[in-house]
């Protein structure tokens, strides 16, 4: 009769731990997949901060999946009408003053964009949050009222990222993802980003604001709002070509 | 003492083999060495032609923390006050406002990094002759929205006159710079290693091109004669201030000078050598002249002569030896060199391109500055006025009987 009882116990015990881990990773899965949707449009104003100046950008992004995405400036005046495709992890840029298709060389991807804190790669992000990390529930964090999940994120070996660590704060209600660290391969503090700005975007309620802030340059930020965001509209994949980048509007 | 200098000279001729044949040896190491010493600084000369005259000019106005960073973000406003404050100098001759910083320029299917040169036409060809080096099409007009490029760029992108070159690159404040320019002209660059990588601007349309509105990396000072370049330069530096700050050539490429130095510092051991040789081959001659003349001034001593005497006649015989040598060298040398320096010598072959890979016009360049020549004869003298106290001490602690009995 013990020895039953125990083995049922047991059995309970070991059938909740996979449950735990499967957990975390649908959790990254579902604050992921929110943040983006399967498809969206949207409009978005970067402003870049450094000491001595401020610089603001607004363009249009079309995304598909994780796979494809468009970008077209549309201020200021000298960059406007630019435009950024990603295709799986391939990144082009047109610049129309000079009639020029330019394909974004892996030498280039860790180079910043527009001169942002964001790099090529930030934008191309061809590794999965879910797929390509090993997640790990470290525990839970008060952020901004809300309760959290502080996960880490480690590589998987053969993944192709560039980061040795990252740290994620996911709330538990409305899993909104909130702050993110990134970490290199020697564990030292490389960006720090802060979603804020909690408000209403279409379908769902996702933070509007993203604070990029590099570690080791002082007063050097980048910020991006979320004016305008629909999600899950109709978009082909025919719609991400480089003959369509010459004729976004 | 007229007296002593009309004997020590006819004693001079009274062994004429000698005296000349001491003479001829300082004669061919004062030529040698001036040779030798013309040639080094004319190629320093050619060397910091290259920098100064061909690229940085003499001084230049920053940002404070531009040389550091050489980016286009360390830009300071061109203005007015500025320029007059520094054309106040009387030693400045006339500035040249400039904004550079790299791009890549592209052809149909060919890149290739380059440096672009922002600067007003007219100021830039007063100093570097850039008008002189165009070799196809047209030097820049005022306002002109064309290119000049160097001719190993050309080469290398397969482009000509009217062919358009496209460039991107990051402009002030990280705006996005792109822009395609028509070729003006196609010019040879001094320096060949530029050459193969120079596009030059009108101002205006390089700080289009970068979105940097008004925006200079330097300022050129020129002066009238480089030989007042520090004075110059504390000055100026006494007059700005932060952001701005002045640098001579010399602070902008220390390479160069110590290159200069070092290989000045070898050949002066060199020339150490040769007058050392030759001041032990005049101690030679005069110890033997001695020697040879013991019974004389034996003589001349126990007849009465003083012994300062006999010493001063000895002491100026030296110094005439030294003095014919010393001043028929230079008499020889200096129309030569300056022959020489009119017509450089070629080098060809192996050596040629040698030196123009390191960015030198494969010529052997000679100078006549005075200080070549009057270097060689100060040290003559001075080694001279040296071998001459021998025959003062001897004539001095001669002893008497044992001259006569010589």
């Amino acid at each position: 009769m013990k020895t039953h009882l125990f083995v049922i116990l047991f059995l309970f015990v070991a059938g909740a731990l996979p449950a735990q881990t499967v957990d975390i990773k649908d959790l990254v899965r579902r604050a992921d997949e929110k943040f983006r949707g399967s498809s969206s449009i949207g409009e978005f104003t970067m402003t870049i901060q450094r000491p001595s100046w401020e610089r603001t950008i607004s363009m249009k992004n079309w995304t598909l999946g994780t796979e494809y995405s468009l970008i077209l400036i549309t201020a200021p005046a000298k960059e406007k009408g630019q435009v950024f495709l990603k295709r799986r992890n391939e990144m082009w840029n047109w610049v129309p003053s000079i009639n020029r298709m330019i394909k974004i060389p892996p030498s280039m991807m860790m180079q910043s964009w527009m001169g942002s804190d964001f790099t090529n790669d930030d934008l191309v992000q061809e590794s999965s949050l879910v797929k390509d990390y090993e997640h790990r529930l470290l525990g839970e964090e008060k952020l901004e009222g809300y309760d959290c999940y502080k996960i880490e994120l480690v590589p998987n070996e053969e993944a192709a990222v560039v980061w040795g660590k990252i740290f994620m704060w996911i709330s538990k209600d409305e899993l909104l993802w909130l702050k993110a660290e990134f970490y290199d391969e020697d564990d030292f503090l490389v960006n720090t980003e802060i979603l804020t700005d909690i408000k209403q975007m279409d379908d769902r309620v996702i933070p509007t604001r993203m604070e990029m802030i590099p570690a080791e340059k002082e007063g050097h930020k980048t910020i991006m709002t979320f004016d305008q965001m629909d999600f899950e509209v109709p978009l082909e994949e025919s719609f991400f070509s480089i003959q369509n980048m010459k004729r976004v509007k | 003492m007229r007296t002593n200098l009309k004997i020590a000279w006819r004693n001079l001729w009274r062994n004429k083999r000698r005296t000349l044949i001491t003479v001829a040896s300082i004669f061919f190491g004062v030529l040698l060495s001036a040779y030798m010493t013309s040639m080094q600084e004319g190629s320093y000369e050619k060397m910091v032609d290259m920098v100064v005259k061909y690229y940085s000019g003499a001084m230049q106005v920053h940002h404070e923390n531009y040389w550091e960073s050489k980016s286009i973000n360390d830009t300071f406003e061109e203005s007015q006050d500025l320029n007059q404050l520094i054309l106040a100098n009387e030693e400045v001759d006339f500035v040249i406002p400039r904004l550079e910083s790299f791009a890549l320029a592209s052809s149909e299917e060919l890149t290739k990094g380059v440096m672009v040169v922002g600067t007003v036409p007219e100021p830039e060809n007063r100093l570097t002759s850039l008008k002189n080096n165009v070799r196809q099409g047209s030097y820049l007009s005022d306002n002109d929205q064309g290119l000049l490029i160097g001719e190993g760029l050309a080469d290398y992108l397969r482009l000509g006159i009217n062919d358009t070159l496209v460039m991107i690159s990051q402009g002030y404040h990280g705006i996005s710079a792109a822009g395609k320019y028509p070729i003006r002209g196609i010019i040879k660059h001094a320096s060949p290693e530029l050459n193969k990588m120079i596009v030059y601007m009108e101002l205006s349309n390089c700080q289009e091109f970068f979105s940097a509105d008004n925006r200079l990396t330097s300022l050129v000072v020129n002066i009238k004669d480089n030989d007042l370049l520090q004075k110059s330069l504390r000055k100026l530096r006494d007059e700005l201030n932060s952001p701005y700050t002045i640098m001579s050539w010399q602070e902008m490429s220390p390479e160069m000078v110590q290159q200069i130095e070092s290989d000045r510092a070898g050949g002066i051991i060199m020339k150490a050598v040769l007058y050392i040789v030759i001041g032990f081959g005049i101690l030679g001659t005069i110890m033997m002249m001695i020697a040879e003349r013991r019974r004389e001034f034996g003589v001349m001593i126990a007849i009465g002569m003083q012994r300062y005497k006999l010493a001063t006649i000895l002491f100026y015989e030296t110094l005439f030896i030294g003095m014919i040598g010393a001043l028929s060298g230079l008499l020889v040398s200096i129309p030569l060199l300056s022959f020489q320096s009119q017509n450089p010598i070629p080098l060809t072959g192996q050596a040629a391109l040698v030196m123009e890979d390191y960015g030198f016009e494969p010529y052997m360049f000679f100078s006549t500055e005075p200080s070549v020549f009057w270097h060689q004869a100060v040290t003559v003298f001075l080694i001279t006025l040296v071998i001459a106290l021998y025959p003062i001490f001897s004539a001095n602690r001669m002893k008497l009987i044992n001259a006569l009995h010589a």
